[in-house]
């Protein structure tokens, strides 16, 4: 295993909604051996909202040229981040006229291009690695997992680290730890609607819900997600979804670092799954 | 719907392909296959990209600035994955509506979706603080989308009472979110917008 230390972006949910995820991914990476230093005074990375790739690369030119005067390749735990880094991590390397235009701005938008943006996710599967990861398994998590990649992971496929069509990274660390993965190709990647949530929230609503149904009808116990928006939806927004449509689905819904902390023998409160809304005491009671 | 020839814009097609985001739409060959995969049309059947395309190919400028069709795409990717002619529709969606916007601060068409309001609410607590103020933004969202400070304290309360109580109970809406977190080399990112926002 290569990396012992990287720029962490934690991404703006990391303070609120997803503080969860924040608290469990760093738990995780301290187990596995890997230093997480915050990039310093990071600014948000425009999501989806900032439409104008050139603002986006900008944006993040700064955040790539913090981690890379410390020689260390960014990681974050949200899809979007993940997105918007590494593809303006290829854009300056890739459009010379570009990046020497959003140089110009400011001697804080100098980035050279010698770092890699990488998820946590693609860290933890492709670099630390299953055989190493199994070393450090101390407990058995028999749960039947749905496991929800959403959008950003293997789409595009420039961009993305897992296949666009059929992710598997976090079915194989489902399985590693003990878990069956439910059949659930066909929801696997298909948008929570995520970026509709605040402007139009009723076709969003029916975009989860379908992912929210089928993990029920698959018989999952949980549904394992990498991604604070979808993680959202999936969770702080399900009982709304049941209030709306009188239906029943109480389906938790884990980040995979928290599930895959578990398996390590991590603490619940610190993998924060006190803070997930629908509960998953149920999840914690079946690890062994 | 005739088509209007005499009203067409035969450079708006141009104008798209020079919108970063918009540079493969000469590129299209109407196959579908955007369409045929999208979240979006699976549950609004009159959602349709690749009509979209067409009606910006063939210059129909002011009917598709308007739709209402242009604010439903998730930006999932989805369609860019597929397309055989690499146009890079998620993108592209994002040009088109950057126009739009801009048409609509000009004056020269009507915008019906908050969409567009909400993106710029985004944008300012992003240039004043350099980061996300989600109370901010939603406080800034609303009072715009409803048209004043109490109506839109009114259909906040309505839309988020629950969400927030849930949050709150949980730990994920402490005195943090309250207020802005706010990065210490503001001036960066503001110099960032001044030069590079449109
Ligand atoms: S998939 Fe590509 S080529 Fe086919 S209609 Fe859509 S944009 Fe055009
Ligand atoms: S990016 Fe937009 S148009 Fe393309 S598949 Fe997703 S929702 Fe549909």
């Amino acid at each position: 295993m290569a990396v012992t230390k990287l720029a962490y972006y934690p991404g703006c949910p990391s303070g609120t909604h997803a503080i969860e995820q924040d608290i469990s991914t760093k738990a995780l990476f301290e187990k596995l051996g890997i230093e997480l230093v915050e990039v310093e005074d990071w600014n948000c990375c425009g999501a989806v909202e900032i439409e104008d790739p050139h603002l986006v690369y900008a944006l993040n030119a700064r955040n790539l040229a913090i981690a890379e005067k410390d020689n260390l390749d960014i990681a974050t735990p949200c899809s979007i981040c993940f997105y918007n880094l590494e593809r303006t991590n290829r854009a300056l390397r890739e459009d010379k006229d570009l990046s020497a235009k959003i140089r110009g701005i400011d001697p804080a938008l100098d980035y050279k291009g010698t770092i890699r943006a990488r998820h946590t996710l693609d860290v933890i599967v492709n670099e630390v690695g299953l055989d190493e990861i199994s070393k450090k398994v101390v407990k058995k998590v028999p749960l039947k997992v749905a496991p929800y990649y959403g959008c950003y992971i293997g789409r595009p496929s420039e961009i993305g680290f897992d296949d666009p069509d059929n992710p598997d990274s976090m079915d194989r660390l489902i399985e590693l730890i003990g878990g069956e993965v439910v059949p659930f190709s066909q929801m696997k990647t298909k948008c929570c609607g995520g970026p509709l949530m605040m402007t139009k929230g009723d076709l969003a609503f029916e975009m989860t819900k379908k992912i929210l149904e089928a993990a029920k009808a698959k018989g999952a116990d949980c549904i394992v997600t990498a991604c604070p928006l979808c993680h959202m939806l999936l969770d702080a927004k399900q009982p709304d979804i049941e209030e709306k449509y009188s239906i029943k689905i109480e389906m938790p819904v884990l980040y995979i670092s928290q599930l895959l902390g578990l398996a390590l023998g991590i603490d619940p409160k610190k993998l924060g799954l006190d803070k997930n809304i629908v509960s998953t005491k149920e999840i914690e009671r079946k690890v062994i | 719907m005739a088509i209007k020839t005499w009203e067409l814009d035969p450079k708006f097609k141009y104008e798209i392909a020079a919108t970063p985001g918009g540079e493969e739409i000469m590129k299209c060959f109407q196959c579908s296959t955007c369409t045929i995969g999208c979240p979006v049309t699976e549950i609004v059947p009159s959602y349709n990209p690749r009509r979209i395309i067409q009606m910006s190919l063939l210059g129909m400028k002011k009917e598709v600035l308007e739709s209402d069709e242009i604010w439903l795409c998730a930006i999932c990717q989805t369609c860019s994955e597929r397309c055989p002619q690499d146009v890079k529709i998620s993108d592209l969606m994002g040009a088109i509506r950057r126009i739009a916007e801009k048409e609509a601060e000009e004056g020269k068409i009507e915008v019906k979706s908050v969409r567009p309001i909400f993106d710029k609410a985004f944008a300012n607590q992003l240039r004043k603080y350099g980061r996300l103020y989600e109370m901010g933004l939603s406080l800034e969202y609303y009072r715009k989308a409803h048209k004043g400070l109490i109506s839109g304290l009114m259909a906040m309360q309505k839309d988020y009472s629950k969400l927030g109580m849930r949050l709150f109970k949980h730990g994920k809406m402490g005195p943090r979110s309250m207020l802005p977190e706010k990065i210490k080399r503001t001036d960066e990112v503001k110099k960032i917008f001044e030069k590079m926002g449109e």
